[in-house]
């Protein structure tokens, strides 16, 4: 176990890039689960910004924009998971476990980007 | 409102730092800490792994050999949170100082404009300190605890000391069953 984490850290940039690739990659093979739960808690920190800069552009206001948040990041890796790898979600625990991956990081992350682009340009 | 939001997420960036840093040298460092750290991932990947090879239909001797593991996963468990906790406390004092005297830098500030109105119980955080009754103005302390929650957990991640999965979700279940169990 000790030799299999040192030996992984030393690999650590070059698996970085591959498993970059298998995630651009459709139906991608995933030996290691804990890969696959990363890139997804990864692209979920990305959506969670992205959202947040768009939200704030827009600007959405209220209520709306936190249910709009939810909605479209669940579907995004729902349909990032389920059409485009083709995973079965049974493999990691069920749809749940991978909605969940992630989720509250990412919940804050779009919060702190929309609140400061949205009172940034809209309230000076 | 820039100068102060952008502020606020320096701030908490580098008290994330600092934090992982600190806790780094008083903990994660230790040869003891990392002894105990991989034993409870070994058992709880093995652990994992055993539950989903025999499924429901557990016979006598595996369920006890399951629940012989799940005890010394506990006290492994118990062992790690016990190393973690003094340098936890330290850090939580020094932090507790930080953030009061952040709390009156900003005393009083309105440092964003919340594009949503929090429901009542957040509007405590949320317009702490300040006057008037505009609840979207938002305080201090609540933009920071947010940068904090996005902020510590992924610096954690990319460093490599947040708990792998196999080991919290067999951590949760010792306050309660996981999700998982409820299939």
């Amino acid at each position: 176990m000790n030799n299999k984490t040192k030996s992984d850290e030393k690999n650590g940039s070059s698996q970085i890039g591959s498993v970059l690739s298998r995630a651009f990659q459709s139906n991608a093979e995933w030996p290691d689960k804990e890969e696959f739960l990363d890139v997804i808690y990864w692209s979920r920190q990305i959506i969670g910004i992205i959202v947040g800069i768009v939200w704030g552009l827009v600007p959405i206001k209220g209520f709306m924009g936190l249910v709009l948040f939810m909605l479209v990041n669940a579907a995004i890796i729902y349909i990032y998971y389920s059409n485009f790898q083709n995973i079965d979600e049974e493999d990691y625990g069920g749809a749940w476990e991978l909605t969940k991956e992630g989720f509250m990081t990412s919940f804050a992350g779009f919060l702190v980007t929309w609140i400061i682009i949205y009172s940034g340009l809209h309230y000076d | 409102m820039w100068a102060d939001t952008l502020l606020i997420v320096f701030i908490s960036i580098c008290t994330a730092l600092l934090g992982e840093g600190l806790t780094w040298l008083l903990v994660y460092r230790t040869e003891k800490y990392q002894k105990l750290k991989n034993e409870v991932e070994k058992q709880s990947k093995k652990l994992e792994k055993r539950k989903e090879a025999h499924g429901e239909s557990l016979d006598k001797q595996h369920k006890k050999k399951i629940e012989r593991e799940e005890e010394r996963l506990k006290n492994n468990n118990k062992d790690l949170s016990f190393v973690k906790m003094k340098s936890m406390f330290a850090i939580g004092f020094a932090f507790t100082a930080l953030l009061s005297m952040f709390n009156s830098i900003f005393d009083g500030r309105v440092v964003a404009k919340l594009p949503f109105m929090p429901i009542s119980w957040i509007q405590g955080l949320s317009h702490r300190n300040l006057s008037g009754e505009d609840y979207s103005e938002c305080s201090f302390i609540f933009l920071y605890i947010l940068c904090t929650m996005s902020i510590r957990q992924n610096i954690q991640k990319m460093l490599g000391f947040a708990p792998s999965r196999a080991a919290s979700k067999q951590g949760n279940s010792l306050f309660g069953p996981g999700p998982g169990q409820f299939k």
